[in-house]
């Protein structure tokens, strides 16, 4: 629970005090130990993949800043004889984007997947005043590959109140 | 009023998504444990709340939202299988006074939830 009430509308207004402060103390002493005030913008215009090869690929927004969702842990897992099983861990590129494709080739097969984000570790990093647990900890993305010879790729949006998700391009 | 409630939007049609079925979970601090399965009425909503003021307990919980039987119900014309079957919402209540609205807006192809009101 937070101590004063705080609406959801007054957060971004609170991040934003906070991280002047946390600019303040940029020269300070202890600045290593604070958090980073908010996240790296994007510097590169977003490029089409519509000829690359099947596979799976990501990409996570934090729409709360308006930056990509960078250095987000992900866990990717398919589903498998009755229960969801891990594949792999990653961690998103400053681009918010897994560094190479989720799947590819060999290991890109029809079947169910989930996608586990950590949003709490996420948005930990930053001064984003929240409440305890946060509304969002770990957000799972469930959905199906139908045509392995199609190429998929997940879009997400996210804040700490909020995501969506949608089969992107 | 505290609690949870939900409302489940076809955003495909922009209509209210009647005849979904909603698992209901809370987490007991090792395993998800199904509370009750709920389907949404003709306004997309629950005839009940999902979780009534009286129940409602620090904690998490979750939604298992099964769109993908929604989309291939008879009649539905979907162009083909989609995206999303089952969605899980996962959430906590952080304030046992305050109310949570948690919204699923969803077409075969996308989704979305949030902290609604």
């Amino acid at each position: 629970m937070i101590d004063k009430p705080l609406s959801r509308r007054s957060f971004l207004p609170a991040s934003l005090a906070l991280g002047g402060l946390g600019l303040q103390l940029a020269g300070n002493a202890h600045a290593a130990d604070a958090p980073a005030a908010v996240p790296a913008g994007l510097t590169t215009a977003p490029v089409s993949q519509s000829d690359l090869s099947p596979r799976l690929t990501m990409h996570a927004i934090d729409i709360f800043h308006g930056t990509p969702g960078a250095s987000m842990k992900v866990d990717l897992s398919m589903f498998d004889n009755g229960a969801y099983k891990p594949l792999k861990s990653i961690e998103t590129a400053p681009n918010g984007r897994s560094a190479e494709p989720l799947l590819l080739e060999g290991t890109y097969k029809a079947g169910r997947y989930e996608v586990l984000l950590h949003i709490d570790d996420y948005f930990a990093r930053f001064d984003t005043p929240l409440p305890k647990p946060t509304f969002l900890s770990t957000v799972p993305l469930r959905f199906v590959v139908r045509n392995p010879q199609e190429r998929i790729h997940l879009a997400i949006l996210f804040t700490p109140w909020s995501y969506s998700y949608y089969r992107g391009s | 009023m505290a609690g949870i409630s939900t409302h489940v939007l076809d955003s495909a049609t922009g209509r209210p998504a009647a005849g979904v079925r909603i698992d209901f979970s809370t987490f007991d601090g090792t395993a998800w444990k199904l509370v009750k399965t709920i389907t949404t009425n003709k306004d997309g909503r629950t005839d009940a709340p999902v979780l009534a003021p009286a129940d409602a307990k620090v904690g998490q919980y979750e939604l298992l939202f099964h769109v993908g039987d929604y989309f291939q119900r008879p009649g539905a014309n979907l162009s083909e299988a989609p995206f999303l079957d089952t969605v899980p919402v996962r959430f906590s209540i952080f304030d046992a006074k305050q109310h949570y609205h948690v919204p699923m807006l969803c077409s075969g192809w996308s989704c979305s939830t949030y902290r609604g009101a």
